[in-house]
């Protein structure tokens, strides 16, 4: 419920309309992004073209013959969604012993794996580097999963613990009476009751996972390179090709608003990292 | 068997990563903080020489740039993301029948990767080709938005693309918590003819310190992160005006093969994330939950 002044019917239109226009700004520049895709790189740089242009599809043509886009996409995908299965695999027994069963210490080690997410990845990239290389690990699929899969862990576990606790002990301490052993009970009573707040945090890991950058730029080269490595090597360092860029961009960022604007509330629950119910 | 495993699979299950945690984390760290006090150039040397490396850090003029950027790029966006975050939800919390779309349209910015952002905004705030370019065109030709390109007012582009990409999620967060405010007293309040705008700073924000302290938390989280914003929208430039201490960190290990100065830099990095950010995130946890 909110606290409204006056609610008047045309205070409640004129707010709602203002909402939009605050809403249309804040599309404004992935819409520009996406305009400027179908420009050539001629016309994306002058302003007199801003809405009355030649729509092309040069640029996706371009991007899907000769820069290979389908291979970055699918390592994109493959990644995430490989990364994402396996912190759901390792997240949900741990977020499920720690909400059920509990053992001393266990909260503070999740507190401690949280506060090692703001220490800043700076100061791990060049012995990372380093080591990977050396263990031939380097630019290779496996360990951009492993390495997606562990950064995002400890916040796939806090939101799935946050989950978890909301449900009655004495449902899974029933299943125990009937006998149901641990794995029956993650599996016929856990994972149905708590399945909405597992699809966010799925979605929230898989979206962090398509999204990183700084790892997947630095640790691979061309066979596990996914599609922020493509933006990233077509940014021209003299800002030019921006309809070659936008082009790039739109197509790294397309799955994930279309996925989002179906999922909506799945969107809105995993990015506020559970606090929208 | 299946008893002992049963009572021990919090912490087998957990063995793993925090095992891999350790070493990737702490191993590294600690890696980083010797070779910090080391005379390490191109490559890592081992033998300890003091703090050379920390005088150099703190004699470098670049280094004073990137790190006074921490602090303005860090207050600003903290600051700004929350009272325009704070004023949208309060806006959408005024029975706006599409508000399910609405607020999705908000959150987006969020689920795009920072070098998107990043390459968006260096369209817009580009002098020659974005916004100053655009209403130049329109007839204005006096206008002038050249942040991106002005050393003086670069940050601050840094923090508008900031502000843009988490006030959406900031907004999300205190809808959530102006719903969950006790009715009885914002209708108790309005009864007795208070008004609209002092039920609001005197019972619903304080009401809502909590999820201050979470976006505060998530912020100072990303505003640590900006990395890839900063590469993507001005690259550190112009010059090396928008430096922050984790671009000068990487410029120092893989362009200018000055390992010991990175490693010195990041240690420092460490220190003000340590003393700033981690203290509010066990307190907020911990109080949580008891």
């Amino acid at each position: 419920m909110a606290i409204v002044a006056q609610s008047t019917r045309r205070g409640r239109i004129s707010r709602a309309t203002f909402a939009w226009i605050v809403g249309l700004l804040f599309f404004f520049p992935i819409f520009w992004m996406v305009l400027t895709s179908f420009k050539t790189d001629a016309d994306a740089v002058k302003p007199e073209h801003l809405f009355f242009f030649t729509p092309t599809l040069e640029n996706y043509l371009n991007m899907t013959e000769n820069y290979d886009y389908w291979r970055f996409a699918q390592n994109s995908i493959i990644t995430a969604v490989f990364a994402t299965i396996f912190a759901l695999a390792v997240g949900i027994p741990c977020a499920y012993a720690m909400a059920f069963n509990p053992a001393r210490g266990t909260k503070d080690i999740l507190m401690w794996m949280l506060s090692t997410k703001m220490l800043p990845a700076a100061a791990v990239l060049y012995p990372m580097t380093f080591l990977t290389k050396s263990l031939g690990l380097f630019d290779t699929k496996f360990l951009i999963i492993v390495v997606l899969m562990l950064i995002n862990l400890p916040i796939v576990i806090w939101m799935l613990f946050t989950y978890f606790k909301e449900i009655p002990k004495e449902i899974i301490e029933a299943g125990q009476m009937d006998g149901v052993n641990t794995w029956g009970e993650v599996r016929e009573i856990l994972i149905p009751l708590a399945w909405g707040g597992i699809v966010s945090t799925a979605l929230l890991c898989f979206i962090f996972c398509w999204n990183e950058a700084y790892w997947t730029v630095r640790l691979t080269t061309t066979d596990a390179a996914t599609l922020s490595k493509l933006i990233e090597g077509n940014r021209a360092p003299e800002g030019l090709f921006f309809g070659r860029l936008s082009a790039v961009s739109t197509a790294a960022v397309g799955p994930i608003v279309v996925l989002g604007w179906f999922c909506q509330k799945q969107l809105v629950q995993g990015l506020t990292f559970g606090a929208v119910k | 068997m299946t008893k002992w495993f049963e009572e021990h699979l919090p912490k087998l299950v957990l063995a793993p990563s925090f095992i891999v945690v350790l070493i990737f984390v702490y191993g590294f760290i600690g890696w980083t903080a010797w070779v910090s006090f080391t005379r390490s150039r191109l490559l890592p040397r081992y033998e300890l020489d003091g703090f050379i490396q920390y005088d150099r850090l703190f004699d470098s003029p670049r280094w004073d740039t990137a790190f006074s950027n921490l602090f303005v790029f860090g207050f600003l966006f903290i600051v700004i993301a929350m009272i325009l975050g704070l004023i949208l939800a309060i806006l959408l919390d005024q029975n706006i029948r599409t508000e399910g779309a609405i607020r999705t349209i908000y959150l987006y910015p969020m689920a795009l990767s920072m070098i998107v952002t990043g390459t968006a905004w260096k369209w817009i705030l580009n002098p020659g080709l974005g916004l100053e370019a655009t209403v130049r065109g329109w007839g204005f030709e006096d206008f002038t938005f050249d942040w991106l390109v002005n050393p003086d007012m670069a940050i601050y582009t840094v923090v508008i693309a900031a502000i843009w990409q988490s006030s959406g999620f900031v907004m999300a967060l205190f809808l959530a918590g102006l719903r969950s405010v006790d009715q009885e007293i914002i209708k108790a309040a309005q009864v007795d003819g208070i008004p609209t705008w002092r039920v609001y700073t005197a019972i619903i924000i304080p009401a809502m310190a909590p999820i201050f302290l979470s976006a505060f938390i998530v912020l100072s989280h990303l505003a640590i992160k900006s990395f890839d914003l900063v590469i993507a929208l001005t690259g550190g430039g112009p010059g090396y005006a928008t430096d922050l201490p984790a671009t000068y960190m990487y410029t120092m290990a893989f362009s200018r093969g000055d390992i010991g100065q990175a490693a010195s830099s990041a240690m420092i990095m460490m220190a003000v994330v340590f003393t700033i950010v981690v203290p509010y995130l066990y307190s907020e946890l911990r109080t949580k939950d008891d």
